[in-house]
């Protein structure tokens, strides 16, 4: 199964047609997501501007690392239970857009950010707070963090400026299938009209 | 006060709108999260070993940051369609809900947090609070769901 057939398959369950078509439940659920961004998210911050010495700075940085720990980990819970909600309801459109997709890759960097600061940073806060001195490579990996959240921010913003022309994209696939030339690359030069439309 | 939606030149770019957009959520990022900090400590979560009223001074000068950034970005959002805002409910109930919100947080939620309150009074203030913020957030996001209604 590609990636592409299991995005249909996924948006035309009964739960997630039911999802897409609701005024109400939809927008909660991104509002949730947005809610849960700005408090938690707002964690994220506080801890990386605690590390670049910018705020919070009277208090041990141990203690702004490691008590926040677990609220950061319950927010990224609900930000990301509410982004597969919302994927999950138009999730053949969100295959095609630039911007979900550079999102997605912005997730795994933010993934790899953990893994590669978790032992040179986040394992050794209390040796910053005896020293007194915040290395350069917390610092790094601080302005690194926000960086990428602020890509996180931008990009998926930016999800709700893209709407691929699906009706487009299937016609240009149903003149392949017909192995009709003329269908299909009318259709697709439409589609490439738009420079943020992957064809795959 | 407002332009009309044709003459402002804010329309002329199709980029200025969206960064506009992220600005005012990088900056409620900043508002809510420093806010929340301090409200979820009063409820006893945490930084656990800080006072309530330590961390408040310490990200005060940050709320006050958020909260100018989202209220320049938020009234040239507003100036780019001010007839669709004006008639819009969601975005009544968001300024309705901002209005309580911001002298809450200066006039009750700061006090109980530099005197430090920990008691049923106060958790009620931190819950009222984060209330408060996450319905400003609800109500903004339904200001470009509810239109879709007409």
């Amino acid at each position: 199964m590609s990636i592409l057939s299991f995005c249909q398959w996924l948006q035309s369950t009964d739960f997630f047609t039911a999802l897409r078509g609701s005024w109400d439940v939809y927008p909660a659920v991104m509002s949730t997501h947005l809610a849960a961004i700005a408090i938690f998210g707002g964690l994220v911050l506080v801890v990386d501007l605690r590390l670049l010495g910018l705020a919070l700075r009277t208090r041990p940085v141990a203690d702004v690392v490691n008590q926040l720990r677990l609220l950061k980990w319950i927010g990224l819970l609900i930000v990301a239970t509410c982004g597969v909600l919302m994927f999950g309801a138009k999730a053949e459109e969100y295959y095609y857009n630039a911007f979900f997709r550079t999102k997605m890759t912005i997730l795994a960097l933010i993934a790899i950010h953990a893994l590669v600061f978790r032992r040179s940073v986040y394992a050794r806060v209390a040796e910053f707070d005896r020293s007194g001195v915040i290395p350069g490579r917390a610092k790094l990996a601080a302005a690194l963090s926000l960086m990428l959240w602020m890509g996180m921010i931008i990009c998926g913003r930016g999800i709700g400026y893209i709407e691929p022309p699906l009706d487009k994209i299937h016609a240009a696939n149903f003149g392949d299938s017909l192995r009709n030339p003329e269908i299909a690359t009318q259709a697709r030069g439409q589609v490439t009209q738009n420079p943020f439309i992957f064809s795959h | 006060m407002f332009l009309a939606a044709a003459e402002n030149p804010l329309n002329a770019s199709d980029l200025i709108f969206p960064v506009l957009e992220c600005i005012h959520i990088a900056g409620f990022t900043i508002l809510l999260g420093t806010i929340g900090l301090v409200d979820l400590r009063i409820l006893g979560l945490g930084l656990r070993t800080q006072k309530p009223a330590e961390i408040a001074r310490d990200v005060g000068p940050w709320t006050l940051i958020g909260l100018v950034l989202v209220l320049i970005s938020g009234p040239l959002l507003f100036s780019s369609d001010p007839d669709m805002y004006y008639l819009n409910p969601s975005f009544l109930v968001k300024m309705v809900l901002l209005a309580l919100a911001i002298p809450f947080h200066y006039l009750v939620r700061r006090k109980v947090a530099l005197a430090n309150g920990s008691g049923v009074g106060s958790k009620i203030v931190a819950c009222t609070s984060l209330a408060l913020w996450v319905g400003v957030i609800f109500g903004g996001i339904f200001i470009g769901f509810v239109n879709q209604l007409r």
